[in-house]
């Protein structure tokens, strides 16, 4: 019989978990479940959206709803519209896949000061996420930018480029406009052991008045790592040059406390294992140090291992719900693959015992429920409104996707 | 004629790219589609046309699912000579000093183990805006024009 099988999160890890699971089970139906009208999550509103190349990926996701039999829920968010015990009731397996929202707060005192942001709040701002419509972040001209990976590094050059690098972009006009002269990163690890890729990092020191420098005093460590290799040949490239901004390289440091000013972050003390300490004066923080759960959903709320996949009985996880905030948009492709091994090993299991599946979910909905010609209108409308020099025009709230969804059905 | 497209990927890009091509190829010819974590070197056969798609990934080498494939090449320089070969690299000149080198090298890797490139390698540009198909489509079709006047 017929499986059926709902994904909650439209994202990478969603949509690789619903093309795993189609090669695997060509007959099963399959439903993806977002809580916003506009599917592809982090793709849409993580990726830099300077970055369009590395957004192509949606492609293939298109190819899913498109081509492959796959069904978009949309607008229909698991835990506020739907109890997941409904749904997981409804189908013989559930997959989550919602990534974690939140950004990892950094427990230092000072934390809770005014301008010091998350770097996924930061990063749903310049990609027009929904939820970032009332945050309106105050850089200042001296920015601090805490962590070792490539998040860290999306953040520093976005601050860094000016507005017309961003032609060609999804970027909203003017969003980009900043007065930063000045950017600390800061990493715990060496430089030569951060977690940046060496492309990002030479990407960052490409950029046209960009000055990559490492703080005076400071070692990279190890050269003969691909990274610390980069920051050796960049740093000495960069080293009597002057620029419109500056980029300065902390290796090795951890926050001890950041310093406010009238409630407002004005200084980092920064403390290095060996006793050293320093201070940096700065307008803004940025914390790119780490995701975690936040919301209705949480990997610790169910009795199985996330990291397991199987979170309980006929309710697997997949992407960093499953494995924690790492690993690339790729990286949530084998991760799909595993567990759709794991799906199809359970409903074997399971074979006698066959679930309603969406029609009588459909049935329980009072939420409006949007689907992938609703995302089309939506795309259409952003891609024929899109501002000269960009792409898209990204509409910024779900009541103004309903909108247009509502004007395209009435015109059908 | 017998074709065997061969992709090396990290998102899946460069296998949905095989799959377009075998749609537009399946007509006229006995076409499949691996990829290259499913197979070795020894393994390619005379009587077969393979085209490879690869991205690049890292600093500019070859995906994970195609790195044991290149790395025999390189470690046992099998003797390919009578395989002939097309290949088109996906890449993205965001990053400008790595592009396309996954398929650069993989090509190098080829040609070293006297293997026979038919037509030019296919480059495409994520951030050009083009669809991959409608730069590998016309590519393929030029490469296979090639095979064939080569066998004549």
């Amino acid at each position: 019989m017929t499986a059926r099988i709902a994904i909650v999160g439209a994202g990478p890890a969603g949509c690789y978990a619903a093309q795993a699971l189609r090669k695997a089970l060509p007959e099963a139906e399959l439903s993806v479940i977002d809580r916003l009208p506009a599917p592809y999550g982090l793709v849409r509103y993580g990726v830099a959206p300077d970055h369009q190349g590395t957004k192509s990926v949606t492609r293939q996701f298109q190819r899913l709803f498109e081509r492959q039999g796959v069904a978009l829920l949309g607008n229909l968010e698991i835990g506020r519209d739907l109890p997941l015990d409904v749904l997981r009731g409804a189908m013989d397996a559930v997959v989550l896949a919602t990534g974690l929202y939140g950004d990892r707060r950094l427990a230092v005192d000072g934390a809770d000061l005014r301008a010091v942001y998350g770097a996924g709040a930061v990063t749903r701002y310049w990609n027009g996420h929904p939820d970032s419509v009332d945050f309106a972040p105050e850089f200042g001209t001296s920015v601090a930018i805490l962590g070792n990976g490539n998040v860290a590094l999306d953040i520093v050059r976005l601050l860094a480029k000016p507005e017309a690098a961003f032609a060609g972009s999804d970027m909203a006009p003017g969003l980009a406009d900043n007065d930063v002269a000045r950017i600390n990163i800061i990493g715990r690890s060496l430089l030569g052991a951060a977690k940046f890729d060496v492309a990002m990092l030479r990407e960052l020191a490409a950029i046209d008045g960009v000055v990559c420098k490492l703080a005076p005093g400071d070692r990279i460590g190890d050269t003969a790592s691909a990274i610390g290799a980069a920051a050796s040949e960049i740093m000495a490239e960069h080293a009597a040059a002057s620029g419109k901004i500056d980029v300065i390289f902390h290796s090795g440091w951890h926050v001890a406390r950041i310093e406010g000013n009238e409630g407002r972050v004005s200084a980092l003390r920064l403390e290095r294992p060996d006793g050293a300490e320093k201070m940096i004066h700065c307008d803004s923080i940025v914390t790119a140090i780490g995701f975690a759960a936040d919301g209705h959903l949480a990997p610790a709320a169910f009795p199985g291992e996330a990291a397991g996949g199987v979170l309980d009985r006929g309710l697997f996880a997949s992407g960093w719900f499953r494995r924690g905030p790492r690993g690339t948009i790729a990286a949530n492709r084998a991760d799909a693959q595993e567990v759709a091994a794991m799906i199809v090993d359970w409903l074997k299991a399971h074979a006698d015992d066959r679930k309603p599946g969406r029609a009588e979910l459909m049935r329980h909905l009072d939420a409006e429920v949007t689907d992938f010609n609703d995302w089309r209108a939506i795309d259409a409308h952003e891609i024929a409104t899109a501002p000269p020099d960009r792409c898209r025009r990204k509409i910024r709230t779900t009541s103004g996707m309903l909108q247009i969804i509502h004007k395209a059905r009435s015109m059908l | 004629m017998k074709i065997t497209l061969l992709y090396g990927t990290e998102s899946g890009n460069a296998a949905m790219l095989c799959e377009d091509l075998m749609e537009e190829l399946a007509g006229d010819n006995a076409c499949a589609v691996s990829s290259l974590a499913d197979i070795a070197p020894e393994d390619l056969d005379p009587g077969t046309f393979y085209i490879f798609v690869t991205s690049t990934h890292g600093t500019g080498d070859v995906p994970a699912t195609a790195a044991q494939f290149y790395e025999a090449l390189e470690a046992n320089r099998p003797d390919l000579s009578g395989i002939r070969f097309s290949i088109f690299g996906l890449g993205d000149r965001v990053f400008a000093d790595t592009f396309n080198q996954g398929s650069e090298k993989l090509m190098q890797a080829l040609l070293a183990c006297n293997a026979t490139l038919i037509g030019e390698r296919g480059l495409h540009d994520a951030s050009a805006g083009d669809m991959p198909e409608d730069i590998a489509i016309p590519w393929i079709r030029e490469c296979i024009a090639a095979l064939m006047s080569s066998a004549n």
